[in-house]
């Protein structure tokens, strides 16, 4: 093992993505998209990829940079793919939005955005799935935690291959028109391959090793997540393959999805089962701030498959599947991103800071590099907005909702805050702060 | 000549045991200037600075059908009384740790900051041995930095990693 250095990029990806976040919030508040318009309408489209790849996935892309090479101890395959990757993803969800706002009438645009748009955001997501595969490649057989973001990364190329697909259907063109319905079958695997394979799948394997480095527990049981994992993967290949089958047949989607429904519930039970176990045998007895609001995270995360299993069984599924979605874009994914965010932009500031002269000098903590009293408060008005916002979804109360997002909103503010504090050292006192040797980091780029 | 305890951990590990506690139970029971020799069905490599830190040196020998004799000596001489001196292996020529951290109940990266710290004390050529609760991958960039060379494998149990850093004569 030579080591892990820092990914020079990661902090950008991370800086990008809470931009794309705050911009669909604010559109969110401005009372554009649903619930004010159609759930499938174009205008729902640019809030949903906006959070989803804007804010999400360019923010786990951005962590799996840093951590894939962690969980694997081997260097990531290439650096120099990252900032290339950072560029097309951002490039290509420009343009895809502006073909959704030229779809809804929003200004009179050439049907080409979408596709193009699709094809490059395909490209960057190619240029990820590459070099972190490779990366896994090389460490195989994997341990637990990676195996889940193996399932993930395949999951991800599912997504983007039906949305590429979505995008010359929708934009008109004669390949498109071969699949008239490829939109009423295909945008549940669309979804569930997004949120459920990549995203959610990813986070909770990522989730598995961090809770057990920050609560101090052991995780070297090799039958640790198993269970958790093999649900999962078959609740995913059910679902996508029996999806993608039944795409073909025209029928039985809703049989896919009902087998797949109880593996995937079973998978959570596993990975909660396993959480708890981590909680219990931790030796850390008072958790840090990033490692509470990763388990109020996971509350979301339950209380997203209970909602989800209820609304089948009273019939209410197609109605509130809004309600649904935000809660799992929100309370859980957006909730766990931040909560890692504000342990891993302290941490790698703190590397790249003091990494060198440490030992030499006296340097501060990485606990000295933040304010988590300041941050509880930002935590929660996220946590309560998030669940708020669930609720007026729930009731069908479009300004609740809006006002819900506003409190999200404000919380995001206040910790974008706490992360530019941590990056510029704000909150470290003064005799430790920049010891001889040691640099001012930049912004949104490391030094590694 | 060296009087040996011999410990076969071979059916232990067939039957999917933990042999690490055992091996650690005779070490215990070692009159002054016994060692120790071990059978197992592989070479039991992670041991070996485990030992070395105990103050024990190793002598191999592999068996038939993969398997291996290992003879661990109390580090007092007796290593070069009993095998001629050429035996010596040259891989095995660090001195023996002047430190010896168990940074297994620290917080990241509080191990990291002891190791470094610990590291800045010592003299050229000097070692530092210390036990982490996982592989510490931002450590060794840091290592590398510094010029420290460095030996480091999971435990045979797999419940912790030991890690030997020597700082650059």
């Amino acid at each position: 093992m030579i080591g892990t250095s820092l990914c020079r990029w990661a902090i950008s990806y991370c800086a990008v993505a809470i931009a794309w976040l705050l911009l669909a919030e604010g559109l969110m508040v401005a009372g554009f998209g649903f619930p004010n318009h159609d759930i499938g309408g174009p205008d729902t489209l640019v809030i949903v990829h906006m959070v989803c790849v804007g804010w999400l996935s360019m923010a786990l892309c951005g962590a799996l940079f840093q951590f894939v090479p962690v969980l694997v101890a081997r260097p990531l395959y290439a650096e120099r793919w990252t900032l290339p990757a950072l560029a097309l993803l951002t490039l290509g969800l420009t343009v895809l939005l502006a073909g959704f706002l030229a779809l809804g009438g929003h200004f009179n645009g050439p049907a080409w955005l979408l596709p193009v748009g699709a094809v490059l955001l395909i490209a960057g997501f190619a240029l990820v799935v590459v070099n972190l595969s490779m990366t896994l490649w090389s460490a195989r057989p994997l341990p637990g935690p990676a195996r889940f973001v193996a399932g993930g990364l395949a999951c991800i190329c599912v997504t983007t291959a039906f949305g590429g697909m979505f995008s010359l259907v929708l934009s008109g063109t004669a390949a498109g028109a071969q699949w008239p319905d490829l939109l009423i079958s295909g945008v549940p695997i669309h979804a569930i391959a997004g949120l459920g394979g990549w995203l959610t799948f990813t986070a909770m394997g990522v989730s598995y090793r961090l809770l057990a480095m920050f609560m101090l527990a052991p995780d070297g049981d090799v039958r640790l997540g198993r269970l958790a994992w093999l649900a999962g993967i078959t609740a995913l290949a059910v679902g996508l393959v029996g999806g993608v089958l039944t795409f073909w047949r025209m029928t039985g989607l809703n049989l896919a999805l009902l087998l797949a429904g109880p593996a995937a519930l079973l998978s959570l039970a596993a990975y909660g089962r396993d959480v708890l176990g981590l909680y219990r045998t931790r030796k850390r007895r008072a958790l840090e701030l990033n490692t509470r609001m990763s388990l109020a995270a996971l509350v979301s995360l339950a209380a997203a498959a209970i909602l989800g299993a209820a609304l089948l069984a009273i019939g209410f599924f197609q109605s509130h599947v809004g309600a649904l979605a935000f809660l799992v874009a929100f309370g859980w994914l957006t909730g766990l991103v931040l909560a890692n965010l504000y342990k891993i932009v302290p941490f790698l500031t703190w590397l790249e800071t003091y990494g060198p002269v440490m030992g030499r000098m006296p340097t501060p903590r990485v606990q000295d590099l933040v304010a988590e009293r300041r941050a509880l408060k930002w935590f929660v008005v996220f946590f309560a907005g998030s669940w708020a916002a669930t609720l007026m979804l729930l009731l069908d109360a479009a300004l609740g909702f809006r006002v819900a997002v506003a409190a999200v909103m404000l919380a995001t503010l206040g910790l974008s805050e706490e992360f530019i504090r941590a990056r510029r050292l704000a909150d470290v006192a003064e005799p430790l702060r920049l010891p001889t040797g040691a640099a001012m980091p930049h912004l949104l780029v490391s030094r590694n | 000549m060296t009087e040996f305890i011999d410990v076969d951990v071979r059916p232990i590990l067939r039957a999917g045991g933990e042999p690490f506690s055992i091996i650690m139970a005779a070490l215990e029971r070692l009159e002054p200037g016994e060692g120790l020799r071990l059978y197992a069905p592989f070479k039991p490599v992670p041991l070996f600075d485990v030992m070395a830190s105990r103050g024990f040196a190793h002598r191999e020998a592999e068996l038939e059908g993969g398997e291996w004799e290992i003879r661990f000596l109390p580090n007092d001489g007796a290593v070069e009384a009993a095998e001629p001196a050429s035996a010596a292996s040259s891989d095995g020529d660090w001195p023996e740790p002047m430190v010896h951290l168990d940074n297994r109940d620290l917080d990241p990266p509080e191990p990291m900051v002891r190791i470094l710290t610990a590291l800045e004390r010592l003299a050229p050529g000097q070692t530092l041995f210390a036990l982490l609760s996982r592989e510490p991958v931002f450590l060794f960039r840091e290592l590398t930095k510094r010029g420290h060379q460095w030996r480091g494998d999971f435990t045979p149990q797999k419940d912790a990693y030991q890690l030997t850093v020597r700082v650059p004569a």
